[in-house]
């Protein structure tokens, strides 16, 4: 089983991996990738008017939330779907393990789902003696390494193909190769065999359509296919903000979520999902249950940070962000990492488990710039840092600090006054901070320029 | 015309020498400049950190003193668009301080975007030396979208190269309190921009923050780089 | 070929499709001819008059898409803006056709060939099937090192005939 490292250890954990070289050099080839295929796949395009659009329609959805899901409820069920409620990770694992039991499933097959990462889904499953396979190679590599994931759309961004092809010497018994041709294919046979021979699909939806109770999976990989249609029994499990109105709606997603993800004008698939097999119909899932998950969403719509909930997962901040490009998935301890998951972790875990995630931020706002659907994220980051403060969770130094500066810039001469004492004690500052952090400062001049302009 | 120059906590206490570049600079171009005696901080630092009450105290400082008609010209990208797009929003709760910010924030300028906008000194045939390389720091470009003018600027040199690095616009590891507060993370990122200027083989570089140009500084020490820091007033005057 | 088309052609291979353009039948059954040669097995879904008559003319043809090295399906759509070409399980055709063997050959008709995705979802009929799937060029994954490989759960070649 995979765990997360704790997210309260947040500086020792970025420290580690700053002084991982191999992973400094994988994120820095990754991250460079990832800016070189966005560059070229939104060459030219009316972006920015898409993104008010996106925007505007995940705004739509929130602020009529439920209306939304009994419409996805209504549609879905008369399309022969079964949809469940699950009100937190415990009653959605619950749900799940049920319908799998009553239907005698041992052998399950999964694409990827974030979700089902957030609610520990695998290990609950596995305990109860059911063998669950993902089948998205990122996914299906970590699972092999017993690692959580490290990044929402590249599970195994972390690793090099050194790594994953020791890792398929070891775990599957194959000959040693680093080509990443030929460990696909590996995974390709392995996996294969594992689709044909499972009683269940589990799947993710990267959106869902009220109108029609459709569920829209996007992959490259065609696993996602795999899994919606060759078991007899699909599962669905996603958060209750993941709707759009209708089908109308989804060419402005189509034309952004990819691209923003990876650049690419559109995934090699786009399935949509409507219920179960129609009368004429010879193939598909003949029953499908859809699993609703709130853990913890209507309570953030209710709050001030609930622009949050526009989010669609493509990780293009995550992608763009110069933190995560240094210190990689795994530090942040979280489902979620980089600039959602600073926000999501901390109003889905409580600010009080997750604050010092808050300070992984420099506020540059390259996320602002690339977000599809516009969530104001370093905006978001500053107020929780201000309910941070409110909550009495900062350090005590830092606050009396704080007030000090409050004090100190409300007054010129107390200013001028805290001008000299700095300078005068900052022999005796660099000793107390300790090694590192005063020393990458200059030190304060006796003939300030007010003092030169007065 | 005459300005109000806003030096900043980090020009006053640190670096002077840029205050007096760019009053250098502007009475170059025939700017009048009237120094507010009582100007302290933006409150940047406590805002970012979240102790809004403490930001707010700074602000009500500045909007006294600044009070007025004339452009306040700041050189510095994080303090200017403190000013310009977030003081407004920390006033909501109070019509009259709102109403005030909006004043000042319509009235204020990062130095570059003054330079170019108000005194054409992207025309006006300034000169420097060596290969020059800059860095775009983040609320300079992002927030306040002055992203053409410093390099309008530097092109405009004669006597000088300009050689753009890779990945300029990518945050330098500053970020204020963030430098201090996860300082490993903060070095490492600052690390790879200064190998990113190395790779530019220049002379200087460049920028329009003292704060990512302390950052950036300390880098190129550590990695024993001959590459001067030089904040772009300071580069400018220079060359008067 | 009018613009529409056109464009499609332009984008098909632009997302790692061959697209070819047949003027008749004799072209359309002679050009499949030619991206079969090499196949050792093809299933054709025999659903609609096209597939039928294909599948009588195919020496190679097979009764299950488990276990063949093609399938050839005539699309229920393309669309031109993206490249792309629809499948759907509507009149009983089987998804994973297209889906397990390596080579997909998608036949689509010229009147079906739509500008935007807008334009395709609009033309969407309520009850909609179990299934749509766009398919945007073979099957790929760039999970390992961000290194693209193309042909992972999906065909790893697509052949379009726009008839």
């Amino acid at each position: 089983m995979s765990t997360l490292r704790d997210r309260m250890d947040f500086r020792q954990n970025a420290a580690d991996a700053v002084k991982d070289a191999s992973l400094r050099r994988t994120m820095r080839t990754a991250t460079d990738v990832f800016a070189t295929m966005r560059t070229r796949g939104l060459n030219s395009l009316p972006i920015d008017t898409w993104r008010d659009e996106a925007s505007a329609i995940r705004q739509t959805i929130l602020d009529d939330l439920l209306a939304y899901l009994d419409q996805f409820t209504a549609a879905a069920t008369k399309a022969g779907a079964v949809v469940h409620r699950a009100r937190d990770a415990e009653s959605a694992r619950e749900t799940i393990f049920h319908i799998l039991k009553d239907r005698g499933v041992r052998k399950i097959v999964k694409s990827k789902s974030m979700v089902t990462e957030e609610i520990e889904l695998n290990p609950y499953l596995e305990h109860r003696g059911m063998s669950v396979v993902e089948t998205d190679l990122g996914e299906y590599i970590v699972q092999l390494a017993g690692e959580p994931p490290s990044h929402i759309l590249a599970p195994a961004l972390h690793m090099n193909r050194k790594q994953v092809g020791r890792l398929f010497a070891e775990k599957l018994g194959v000959e040693y190769s680093e080509d990443p041709e030929v460990l696909t294919r590996i995974a390709r046979d392995v996996l294969r065999k594992e689709f044909l021979a499972a009683d269940a699909g589990i799947s993710g939806a990267n959106l869902a359509v009220a109108e029609t109770g459709s569920l829209v999976i996007f992959t490259n990989e065609g696993n996602g296919r795999m899994v919606t249609t060759l078991p007899k029994l699909h599962v669905a499990v996603f958060t209750i903000e993941k709707l759009i109105p209708s089908l109308r709606e989804l060419p402005t997603f189509i034309r952004l979520l990819p691209r923003s993800a990876t650049g690419q004008p559109l995934s090699s698939y786009m399935s949509v999902v409507t219920g179960t097999r129609k009368a004429e119909e010879t193939c598909g899932a003949q029953e499908l249950h859809i699993v609703l998950l709130d853990n913890g969403r209507t309570g953030i719509l209710a709050g001030e940070y609930r622009e949050i909930l526009k989010c669609i997962r493509c990780s293009a901040c995550i992608n763009v962000c110069p933190v995560y490009r240094v210190i990689g998935g795994h530090a942040y301890g979280s489902t979620y990492p980089g600039p959602m998951g600073i926000v999501l972790t901390n109003l889905l875990e409580g600010i009080d488990k997750s604050h010092p995630l808050l300070d992984a931020s420099t506020l540059c706002g390259a996320c602002v710039d690339v977000c599809p659907v516009r969530v104001p994220l370093t905006d978001l980051i500053r107020r929780l840092r201000e309910r941070r403060v409110t909550e009495g969770l900062t350090p005590m130094a830092e606050r009396a600090e704080m007030a000090a500066f409050g004090l100190v810039a409300g007054s010129p001469a107390l200013f001028d006054f805290a001008q000299r004492v700095s300078r005068l004690s900052w022999p005796l500052l660099e000793m107390l901070s300790g090694p590192g952090t005063l020393e990458r400062l200059p030190r304060p001049v006796k003939d300030t320029f007010r003092r030169r302009m007065s | 015309m005459r300005v109000h120059l806003f030096s900043t906590c980090l020009v006053d206490t640190f670096f002077p020498e840029t205050g007096e570049a760019v009053v250098k600079l502007l009475r170059h171009f025939g700017a009048e400049i009237h120094y507010p005696k009582g100007q302290t901080c933006c409150g940047k630092p406590p805002d970012s950190a979240g102790y809004a009450k403490y930001a707010r105290d700074a602000a009500k400082q500045f909007l006294t003193v600044f009070e007025g008609t004339d452009p306040i010209v700041v050189p510095s990208g994080s303090c200017a668009s403190m000013i310009k797009n977030h003081y407004p929003r920390m006033f909501d709760d109070d019509p009259s301080m709102r109403e005030k910010a909006e004043q000042a924030a319509a009235r204020t300028f990062e130095l570059s975007q003054f330079l170019v906008h108000r005194l054409a000194a992207h025309e006006a045939d300034l000169s420097s030396r060596g290969k020059i390389t800059y860095h775009s720091s983040c609320q300079l470009a992002r927030e306040l979208g002055v992203k053409r003018e410093p390099l309008l600027l530097l092109e405009s040199l004669r006597g000088a190269e300009f050689v753009e690095m890779p990945n300029f616009d990518r945050c330098c590891g500053f970020g204020g309190t963030f430098m201090g507060k996860l300082p490993e993370i903060s070095m490492a990122m600052a690390d790879d921009k200064a190998e990113a200027i190395v790779a530019t083989q220049a002379d200087t570089v460049t920028g329009c923050d003292h704060g990512c140009l302390m950052n950036i500084r300390d880098a190129l020490r550590r990695r024993g780089a001959n590459v001067q820091v030089k904040h772009m007033a300071d580069l400018l005057a220079e060359g008067l | 070929m009018n613009p529409t088309i056109d464009l499609f052609m332009q984008n098909a291979p632009r997302v790692g499709a061959h697209a070819i353009f047949a003027e008749n039948r004799e072209q359309l059954a002679s050009t499949l001819l030619n991206i079969l040669a090499d196949e050792e097995s093809v299933y054709f879904p025999c659903i609609s008059d096209l597939e039928k008559t294909l599948a009588a003319g195919c020496p190679r043809r097979v009764n299950d898409y488990f276990g063949a090295t093609a399938t050839v399906e005539e699309a229920t759509a393309a669309i031109a803006e993206t490249g792309t070409i629809v499948s759907t399980s509507a009149k009983g055709r089987p998804v994973q056709a297209t889906l397990l063997p390596a080579h997909h050959v998608a036949l689509v008709s010229r009147t079906n060939v739509f500008q935007t995705v807008d334009d395709f979802f609009a033309s969407c009929m309520d009850p909609l099937p179990a299934n749509i799937t766009l398919i945007t060029g073979p099957s790929r994954t760039a999970d390992i090192e961000l290194t693209l490989t193309v042909g992972v759960h999906g065909p790893k070649r697509v052949d379009i005939i726009v008839f």
